[in-house]
């Protein structure tokens, strides 16, 4: 583990769904005492707390940043606290600050947490934000674009170019269901996974996007301690630690966006965070893939090389990625399966790729998972960060 | 297009705008390291030149992908659903986000040639859109008779394929419409989608000169209708929306039933509450199976019923059992407890249900299209309220008119002669209509 230089040690997570009774403050409190416990340590040994931030919730985001959480929670051997935002890649960044404070010797512990409650935010501000975050007010929302439509072009495009077809699609939807159906925190926890005929039953939204292949926006959140890999490591408890990381950044508008470009970068970036990693791909037993929408992953399959172009969409409706399967996809099941929640659906993300290094992810554990590839991307797809953990 | 949102100009892409209000499709460019810039920047994102100018692009293009919007967009582009959205590729190696107009929906694929055609936003703003470079792959013509005739061919297309309800002519000699709603795994509740294509249906069916009857039915085993659709209701927090919902599309749908020029009968099995009953009270004919449920459940919420329900019920029912209805907020009332009360037509047992139903319509629906039609205006007009003379001089009207309608005379003419084989016909006619 020469590479690694930062490890989670404890994790805290409350259930994605819509609660409206369940406060924002509620969330914090459960989701940071639980990693902490997680962690073994005592409260006020945390000397940093750098949260993801709440996308949508302007009230609360102003509270975090001004400092609100370590009074709340008593952190009183906290020396620092910032909120950083980079839409869906934030939990990503809020690592590598933590590393930074970590690292410079400011803080042993970092806490990271996350929430998101969607279902009391009132409906003009929700469309408010979403309607127009990542979509170009000149260039773009005034002809009636949407993150759907947007996603819709992108399937549409893949399709045409892989071969891929309808069913396939789906059975992506049907992969990522399954996981969630497992999993206590996900919205679709224990609910029927839909087949295929189903997905492809339910209304279109925009075509060739089905209703079923979209995200619901759902509440959630969960939290982080993070600490050096050094101390980790002595403290002889299970722990995730990060061997690798790369990434790259695209634009940040779909229209501006280079295909090639972002291929090749999503490629290179994965890559490169395996090779910091002294791993290639066969060494991952879990590709914990942040998308948001189904078809960034059977795209990411191909890129880098895990199928024969053109074949990743058999490789979910043959069920290889789903729970049993030989590649272990998405555990949580990203957004369509977890349920949308900002911002929290890349720290959801990972969370369970700690869980499942920690041996702590029960119905869903991957037995004998060493090697976990985690991804994040932000806004409407401006960046993409791929990172590789592994256990001691 | 007045109410839409605007394109948020920048200093320096004022010009563009300028441009396309004048129908002229700009490009920024460098002088220096000679890029076309798209979106339009301050200076030149290559080489950070603020050397820039703009140059005419041609206007053509590729469709680089599309899709056609049919769902979840913002309120204020509703009324343009389903439209057609494109990421295209200008010949001067730019991709801007579009739509595509004047095409059909299945004429467009990837790589299609499409050319610039300017469309108003408001007095100030012309937006970019692109049609199709081949005319025969255009909707819209020069002149604006043709345009109309277009328009209602391309709304035709946009309706080929319905998504939530099925529309299908049977029964004998084709005399039968059935419009069934059709999302049984969501009790066949009512999205923007469904109340679109309900006004449709109603309104494509009255061309249907053969069809006396419309039968209106739930799909699935578990529900006629349940009303609005929870995902229409974040949308009604918004009060122009919630006007809407209730304005444009509960009035229009209302409206296309209760003013279709057919007998409409309501199919009613499982639940039929909220909405679901209201659409049903727009009906002619009410008939259900004995497990079926009623109720009025808007009151929970705090509201009333607001597709017509509170409005229709009272005049459906003694007055005394509509109000408890409507305060009640209950959703279990049965058939039985409803025909008693005063609403239904009929109620079977379930076993019998299909088969008297289709029974009771297949007598309807071989009445002559235009009596059905006539008795259903004229009982319309009558128990609307005007006084009973005007009842008297409307029935005796229309009945004249339907006497000397051409269809009938045609068939009375071989009576003429005869007029005993008149009453010998007569008399059959009565014995099938029979139901026992």
């Amino acid at each position: 583990m020469s590479h690694s230089k930062l490890a989670i040690i404890g994790i805290g997570e409350v259930p994605t769904g819509i609660y409206p009774d369940r406060s924002r403050w509620d969330i914090i409190y459960d989701t940071c005492i639980a990693a902490v416990n997680d962690a073994g340590i005592h409260k006020d040994e945390v000397e940093a707390v750098v949260t993801v931030a709440p996308q949508a919730q302007p009230e609360i985001y102003a509270e975090i940043s001004f400092g609100k959480i370590p009074e709340e929670l008593g952190l009183i051997g906290c020396r620092d606290v910032c909120v950083c935002n980079a839409g869906g890649a934030s939990t990503s960044n809020c690592l590598r600050l933590a590393e930074q404070l970590i690292e410079s010797g400011e803080a042993r512990y970092v806490l990271i947490p996350h929430l998101t409650v969607h279902s009391t935010i009132p409906i003009p501000d929700l469309i408010n934000f979403f309607a127009k975050a990542g979509i170009d007010r000149q260039w773009e929302y005034p002809f009636g674009q949407t993150y759907n439509g947007i996603i819709a072009m992108m399937t549409r495009r893949y399709m045409y170019e892989s071969g891929t077809t309808a069913e396939e699609m789906a059975s992506v939807v049907v992969s990522l269901r399954k996981w969630a159906a497992l999993d206590p925190n996900s919205i679709f926890y224990k609910k029927e996974v839909p087949t295929i005929e189903k997905v492809l039953a339910s209304g279109m939204v925009a075509s060739p996007l089905h209703k079923r292949e979209c995200n619901v926006l759902a509440d959630g959140g969960a939290a982080m301690v993070v600490t050096s890999a050094e101390n980790a490591r002595a403290r002889k408890a299970p722990a995730a630690y990060k061997l690798g990381e790369g990434s790259r950044y695209f634009s940040a508008f779909t229209t501006t966006r280079d295909s090639k470009k972002t291929e090749t970068g999503m490629h290179d970036a994965t890559f490169e965070a395996l090779a910091r990693a002294g791993l290639t791909t066969s060494d991952i037993d879990i590709w914990n893939v942040y998308l948001a929408y189904p078809v960034g992953h059977p795209l990411l399959m191909e890129l880098l090389g895990l199928c024969e172009p053109g074949q990743a969409g058999k490789m979910f409706m043959e069920g290889h990625t789903a729970p049993g399967g030989k590649l272990p996809w998405a555990t949580i099941g990203d957004a369509v399966g977890r349920g949308h929640t900002g911002s929290g659906v890349s720290m959801a993300t990972y969370v369970d790729t700690a869980r499942q290094l920690m041996g702590k992810a029960g119905e869903r554990q991957v037995p004998d998972v060493k090697y976990v590839y985690q991804c994040t991307s932000g806004g409407s797809g401006m960046n993409f960060i791929a990172s590789v953990w592994g256990r001691d | 297009m007045s109410q839409k949102p605007v394109p948020i100009m920048q200093p320096w892409t004022k010009a563009f705008w300028a441009g396309a209000k004048e129908g002229k499709l700009l490009v920024q460019h460098c002088r220096d390291c000679q890029a076309n810039i798209f979106f339009p920047k301050k200076v030149c994102p290559e080489c950070w030149s603020r050397n820039l100018t703009w140059i005419e692009a041609g206007g053509k293009a590729k469709v680089y992908s599309f899709t056609q919007m049919l769902d979840m967009v913002e309120p204020v582009f509703w009324e343009d659903l389903p439209y057609v959205i494109a990421f295209v590729d200008l010949e001067e190696g730019i991709r801007m986000t579009t739509r595509i107009v004047n095409c059909r929906m299945e004429d467009i694929c990837i790589g299609m040639d499409l050319e610039v055609v300017f469309q108003p936003l408001n007095d100030e703003i012309a937006m970019p859109c692109f049609q199709p470079a081949d005319p025969a792959l255009r909707l819209a013509a020069s002149s604006a008779d043709t345009e109309d005739a277009e328009d209602g061919k391309a709304e035709e297309e946009a309706f080929a394929g319905y998504q939530t309800i099925l529309y299908e002519i049977g029964g004998k000699d084709d005399t039968v419409c059935f419009i069934t709603l059709n999302r049984p795994d969501k009790f066949n509740a009512i999205n923007r989608q469904m109340a679109r294509e309900l006004i449709h249906a109603f309104r494509r069916v009255r061309e249907e000169a053969g069809v006396g009857v419309v039968v209106l039915a739930g799909a699935g085993e578990k529900a006629f209708c349940t009303g609005g659709d929870l995902e229409i209701f974040p949308s009604l927090a918004d009060h122009q929306s919630s006007l809407n919902w209730l304005a444009h599309e509960g009035l229009d749908v209302q409206r296309a039933i209760s003013g279709c020029e057919k007998v409409v009968v309501g199919k009613i099995h499982g639940h039929c509450l909220a909405g679901g009953l209201e659409i049903a009270l727009a009906c002619d004919l009410l008939y259900a199976g004995e497990s079926a449920r009623f109720g009025t459940t808007e009151i929970n919420m705090g509201v009333l019923p607001g597709w017509g329900g509170t409005a229709r019920l009272p005049r459906s029912m003694p007055v005394f059992r509509a109000r408890e209805m409507i305060f009640s907020g209950r959703k279990d009332y049965t058939a039985k407890e409803v025909y008693d009360m005063g609403l239904l037509t009929r109620v079977f047992p379930d076993q019998e249900f299909e088969a008297s139903f289709e029974r009771i319509v297949a007598n309807i629906a071989a009445k002559k299209p235009a009596a059905l039609r006539m008795g259903k205006e004229v009982m319309a007009r009558s128990v609307d309220g005007c006084d009973m003379e005007t009842a008297l001089a409307l029935e005796r009207n229309a009945i004249q008119w339907l006497t000397y309608a051409p269809d009938i005379q045609a068939m009375l003419e071989p009576f003429k002669a005869d007029p005993t084989r008149l009453t010998r016909q007569q008399k059959k006619d009565n014995m099938a209509s029979d139901q026992r």
